[in-house]
């Protein structure tokens, strides 16, 4: 069963007496004004979005946008301070104790930035550790601790304990840590920050894979936006505590919400991320040198503009002619910012 | 006026009035605490059928007595095999084969050099104490570790009971548990409870936040987050604890002694205080041994490699399985060596190496006291140490008119810790002034004096040696591969371990109490010393060398300026460890306020005794403050400047 998420109103704002300040127009003062005036500071303020069953939905932010808090509260490591959340068919705001318990066991599980492993554990018992806190006798939970092993590629090393490993085999011991359990929900909070480039890149393929192979919904926080970008069904940026704009991959880069997100994407090679149906010219009869789906990312049809002066056809999912891709269309997504200049040098 | 001002113009009035009362502390400000202690003394001794006793203090008392009693019982009934195969099985089980054979041969030496039923009543007093202590302090370590108000409290408490030297414990003990095996185990626990607290407390409290997170994240409850996480991640700390617990109950033996427990610790007080060497020497280093013993097979530390490449066999693995089998082997061994009738341990074994050691001790006082080339023999080493530093100081403290003192302490507490401790620091000392007369018609004030004078110059010397040492060996590599077995040693003895070696070189007196003290305070000092340049983070120092200084000019600069927090620390610790080995060096002639307290355990003067240790603790006080204060203030302006 897959489940979605929630998430109404939410705030958190840390210090004596944060409730007050909810949805007060204090809440809009600078940081460290409020800070000193108040000792609260609002790390989230009215943050609502919702996560469809089987979606991997990403929180990218910078460190203290309030990212971390927002995926503790999920769970309710942190209290939030207003709002409320659900994940499936339970209030998790409303939840008692052993709601709770019963929730972390059972249907939500976590992935941690510096993988949070138990150093005085096996790897077996490490990864069977969720299975052993919900009462699975031992011979089961390692039985299912090895299977799982098995699936993030470290099968046979049971036996080892984390400092024998290296960094991104321990992150690997933590994904497979909170996939034993079977969860309904995965939360990955800044999981390959602390590894190398290289092994970021196959733990995000690994990420891709897992999630293609079964098909868990996602919650995953990040600062790094080609990771974002690789991984998000859907994007969310967040500063200063609020989303500044929530969308898919290709919405985010293409039409950035603020100065904000449009300095973030900037270096973002647009042609890779951005699709030719969203840049296509209507629909007219005439020679192509292709045809492609508009599904399909721009950088794809660079060839075929270069090799031909003939436009590239668009088609929808069914085949049906939707539009026109040229050259110079092309050429804008890739030059990006200085679209005026090349209209201006094309028509000259 | 000038901020500057305030102090002077605050220190000529209190010194204006002060003057008043004359150079010696007026007889107006005795308070007569000695004698109206004594009176509550007798009062408790006519009325202990009050509850307070019947309800409280008796039941308590009467749990450890059984629990001791029964505990010495097991262990003479086992006979002496059977406690050496008892040592070796629970070795085993913790630390492997290495600590199986060290735990059951350090007892055997025990048997070997001194009296084994000795051995076997400190043993149980120890084992009582140890264990009552981790009852007592591993729980309230956790709760200390989970909630911040009691830490706070539990903090103030346990600073204050580390400043005071353990004979201060011992006479309201005497007063409400009466003398033998039980009041010597709660004088014990309440040595040992703070350790096990405070280790405990600080192991729990790093485990890091993340795996707490990750505890909770997947759904622990408290108590599953506390058995599964946070306990077996500060297992290592709290293991250490347990070492320092056993080391310090060991430490408190000989003075324990004092409030007549028998055992080795008696036979140690009783050599000292007749300066015998030879007869305190071999129960000394049985006492040593048994410390060392305990440790090893409780600890079982540093030896996880040793597990893995001798594989045990397969029964061992199961932990009901081999528990069995090792307590029936136990069990079978006492079965066996009691048909057998070794009843007692074998008399061929036993060595009495008293009578050589009293000769070697002669020998020394023979031909070592004077007439040696150069260094002038032991003798006239102590005798050069009096004259030209001991009683110089002495004088110039008891000579001094008193309020001088006083507002010198004031002075120094002021400029340490700002007006605050300058207070604490005066109103400590006037305090000292109003505890009266002591036996020997000679004031309280003049022992504290003595004392004062004893204890800071063997701070001074031991900051001497000490330092150069530490900085050295926290540059060279060699030289702290070197120091530190030696340091581990030094710190793992007791107490009593340092003097009894010094009484072989120097005659009775002031000067054997004062290098014991030293060779007991140095250690700490160097440790800590060194500890701190390594703990000089790489970044800084890597800095200060690219932009072209030399070694020395980084030494100076970066690595001695951060590292002097931990630098002070270790002058605090030498400060305290001087204070804690004040009522030993009594034991051999150091005077002073030790010898009062010796004197109000042995003769039963309680009320000098309190007063004694009072003194003691408005000193520990005064000294300890002002040397935290030390190392604070550098840390605070240091903070200040990189801001």
């Amino acid at each position: 069963m897959t489940t979605g998420i929630a998430v109404d109103g939410l705030w958190k704002v840390f210090g004596p007496k944060g409730e007050r300040l909810v949805g007060s127009p204090d809440a809009d003062r600078p940081r460290r004004e409020l800070e000193a005036d108040t000792g609260c500071v609002v790390a989230m303020r009215d943050i609502r979005f919702a996560v469809s069953p089987g979606e991997v939905f990403v929180v990218m932010g910078l460190s203290g946008s309030g990212k971390s808090t927002l995926v503790r509260c999920l769970t309710r490591l942190i209290e939030p301070t207003a709002g409320t959340i659900s994940i499936g068919d339970i209030d998790v705001t409303a939840a008692d104790t052993d709601a709770l318990l019963e929730l972390r066991r059972h249907r939500v599980s976590m992935v941690f930035q510096h993988f949070g492993l138990l150093p005085h554990r096996t790897l077996v018992d490490n990864v069977g550790f969720g299975l052993e806190l919900r009462g699975v006798d031992k011979s089961e939970r390692r039985q299912a601790a090895e299977r799982v092993l098995e699936l993030v590629g470290l099968g046979g090393m049971g036996q080892s304990k984390p400092d024998q490993l290296s960094g991104g085999q321990q992150q690997r011991v933590g994904l497979a840590r909170a996939l034993a359990t079977d969860p309904d929900v995965m939360l990955f909070d800044e999981p390959f920050s602390a590894l190398d480039p290289l092994i970021r890149r196959d733990m995000q393929d690994e990420v891709c894979r897992l999630h293609a192979d079964v098909g868990k919904t996602m919650v995953f926080i990040t600062h790094d936006l080609a990771e974002a970008l690789r991984l998000g069904d859907r994007i969310a940026i967040m500063r200063d505590g609020r989303f500044v704009q929530v969308g898919t991959p290709e919405e985010v880069v293409g039409s950035p919400a603020d100065d904000y997100v449009r300095n973030f994407v900037r270096d973002v090679p647009r042609s890779h991320v951005i699709s030719v149906g969203a840049i296509m010219a209507p629909h007219s009869p005439g020679d192509y040198v292709t045809t492609v789906v508009s599904t399909t990312k721009v950088r794809d049809v660079v060839g075929h503009v270069a090799s031909s002066d003939l436009p590239v056809q668009v088609v929808d999912e069914s085949g049906v002619p939707v539009g026109s891709v040229d050259r110079l269309a092309v050429l804008e997504v890739i030059a990006g910012d200085d679209i005026h200049e090349i209209r201006a040098a094309a028509s000259s | 006026m000038p901020r500057g001002l305030v102090p002077v113009v605050v220190f000529a009035i209190v010194g204006l009035l002060l003057a008043q009362t004359g150079s010696e502390v007026p007889e107006g400000f005795d308070i007569g605490l000695t004698d109206w202690m004594q009176d509550r003394y007798k009062w408790t001794v006519l009325n202990d059928d009050h509850w307070m006793f019947t309800r409280f203090f008796h039941p308590i008392g009467d749990a450890l007595g059984s629990t001791y009693d029964f505990v010495l019982w097991v262990l003479r009934a086992l006979r002496w095999p059977g406690v050496l195969a008892a040592a070796a099985a629970i070795g085993a089980r913790t630390g492997g084969w290495k600590a199986a054979v060290a735990g059951s041969m350090l007892l055997f030496g025990c048997g070997v050099i001194a009296d084994w039923d000795n051995t076997m009543i400190t043993l149980a007093l120890m084992i009582v104490a140890v264990v009552v202590s981790l009852l007592i302090g591993l729980p309230l370590g956790i709760w200390s570790a989970r909630n911040v108000q009691v830490e706070s409290i539990l903090r103030s408490v346990l600073d204050t009971a580390q400043v005071m030297p353990v004979y201060v414990y011992l006479m309201p003990i005497v007063v409400f548990f009466g003398i033998q095996a039980p009041a010597v185990i709660v004088a014990t626990v309440i040595f040992a409870v703070p350790p096990a607290v405070r280790i405990t407390n600080l192991g729990l409290r790093s485990v890091p936040v993340v795996t707490e997170e990750v505890g909770r994240s997947f759904g622990s409850t408290r108590g599953q987050l506390l058995r599964k996480v946070q306990l077996p991640m500060a297992r290592p700390t709290i293991l250490l604890g347990l070492n320092q617990v056993i080391m310090m109950a060991f430490g408190v033996v000989v003075i324990a002694a004092l409030v007549g427990s028998g055992g080795l610790g008696q036979d140690v007080l009783t050599g000292l205080q007749k300066i015998d060497v030879g007869k305190s020497f071999a129960p000394g280093l049985a006492l040593v041994f048994a410390a060392i013993a305990l440790d090893r097979i409780s600890t079982g530390q540093r030896t996880v490699s040793v597990r893995r490449r001798f594989s045990m066999p397969t029964w061992w693995e199961r932990p009901r399985v081999a528990l069995t089998v090792l307590f029936g082997a136990v069990i079978g061994v006492g079965v066996a060596a009691t048909l057998l009738g070794a009843d007692t341990f074998p008399e061929s074994f036993t060595v009495d190496i008293s009578q050589s050691v009293s000769d070697a001790a002669k020998w020394v006082t023979d031909h070592l006291a004077t007439g040696v080339p150069v260094v002038g023999g032991t003798k006239s080493i102590s005798d050069f140490f009096l004259l030209n530093f001991l009683n110089p100081m002495q004088e110039a403290f008891i000579d001094a008119a008193w309020w001088v003192v006083v507002l010198v302490i004031a002075a120094i507490g002021w400029a340490s810790g700002g007006w605050r401790l300058g207070v604490l620091c005066g109103g400590c000392f006037v305090a000292i002034a109003s505890l009266g007369i002591a036996a020997d018609r000679e004031s309280v004030w003049d022992k504290a004096m003595i004392t004062l004078a004893q204890v800071l110059v063997v701070v001074a010397v031991s900051v001497v040696i000490a330092l150069p040492l530490g900085l050295a060996a926290g540059r060279s590599d060699r030289l702290n591969r070197f120091l530190r077995p030696v340091l581990d040693t030094a710190q793992a003895l007791p107490q009593f371990a340092y003097i009894v070696p010094v009484l072989f070189l120097f005659p009775p007196g002031r000067t054997p109490g004062i290098f014991a003290s030293i060779i007991y305070a140095v250690p700490p000092c160097i440790r800590l010393t060194s500890l701190g340049l390594r703990e000089v983070p790489v970044g800084p120092r890597e800095a200060a060398t690219s932009f072209g200084a030399t070694p020395r000019q980084e030494m100076m600069r970066v690595q001695i300026p951060l590292a002097l927090r931990s630098v002070m620390l270790g002058i605090n610790q030498t400060v305290l460890m001087a204070l804690s080995m004040v009522i030993i060096a009594a034991l051999v002639g150091a005077g002073g306020l030790g010898l009062e307290a010796v004197f109000g355990l042995t003769k039963k003067q309680v009320g000098r005794g309190l007063t004694g240790g009072l003194a003691i603790v408005l000193l520990a006080i005064v000294l300890d403050r002002v040397t935290q204060a030390w190392g604070r203030d550098r840390q605070r302006s240091a903070a200040d400047r990189h801001r």
